[in-house]
């Protein structure tokens, strides 16, 4: 019962960073301009999401941490014996880039919100991009491998 | 030197020397920790199952080491973080830093590269 709680507060704190993240992103790489859905949904600060990504993801790490000692005791197994490999593979991948990306978190955080003039914007760009990144693929893998068995099974 | 300056150069250096020391730490098995949650159990250093029971017996003792992989990276990482800090700035400027994004990138393909065997089962 307190896996599957902290599970759905983990699945919730990551939908709100992909969010905040994909918003970034796409302002950051493709800013928009026109009046359109897509265009306003571009058009936003991407400097002001900065801090609200660096919280999200820490929540959403640190309760991922949690869940993953029940995964590795009652889930994992089971996968192992339907031989769900590539499944497992790309859980393994998602953890080892959560945690390049945590450390990546500092050096994100000062590039948006203590800028040098002479940095270039690409810097911003390339870790908001790589973030944006490990957050799809770790939310998309951890998709999969909850649903993968059925919920309850 | 002001602490903000200080500050970026600490986290410039941490998450590209993390990157590089994950992934030497994922390929070494250095983990600083090993964590068998079904015991409640944290052991200082790598530890296998199969190297004390039968391997057909490991599911008993499930073991952990992202935590401790993750933790001899960052317990690296701060080091490096800490010298790039106290360095003098002209001593850090000439480094590239597009090292930045570059290794951390690096980093996540040699992860992939290193969890292939799983797709070959």
């Amino acid at each position: 019962m307190v896996a599957t709680i902290l599970l759905i507060v983990h699945g919730l704190v990551a939908v709100a960073l992909l969010g905040a993240l994909t918003h970034q992103t796409l302002a950051t790489w493709a800013p928009g301009r026109s009046g359109s859905f897509f265009g306003r949904f571009r058009r936003v600060p991407p400097a002001s999401f900065a801090n609200a990504v660096v919280i999200l993801y820490v929540i959403a790490a640190l309760l991922g941490g949690i869940v993953y000692l029940y995964f590795r005791v009652d889930i994992r197994p089971s996968l192992e014996r339907a031989g769900h490999w590539p499944a497992l593979g790309f859980f393994d991948i998602k953890e080892h880039f959560i945690s390049i990306g945590a450390a990546l978190l500092p050096a994100y955080w000062v590039c948006w919100r203590r800028p040098r003039t002479e940095e270039p914007y690409r810097m911003r760009a390339a870790l908001t991009g790589i973030l944006a990144f490990i957050v799809w693929w770790g939310f998309l893998t951890g998709h999969v491998v909850n649903n993968i068995m059925g919920f309850g099974s | 030197m002001t602490s903000s300056h200080a500050f970026r150069r600490f986290a410039f250096a941490y998450g590209t020397a993390f990157a590089v020391l994950y992934v030497v730490a994922l390929k070494l098995d250095l983990a600083l920790f090993t964590v068998y949650p079904k015991q409640s159990v944290v052991l200082l250093g790598t530890h296998h199952s199969r190297d004390v029971v039968d391997p057909a017996m490991s599911f008993l003792a499930p073991a952990m080491y992202w935590y401790g992989w993750t933790a001899s990276a960052a317990l690296g990482a701060l080091v490096f973080g800490l010298l790039g800090a106290v360095l003098p700035e002209q001593w850090t400027r000439r480094i590239w830093p597009g090292w930045l994004w570059v290794a951390p990138l690096a980093a996540m393909s040699a992860c992939v590269y290193l969890t292939m065997p799983w797709f070959r089962l």
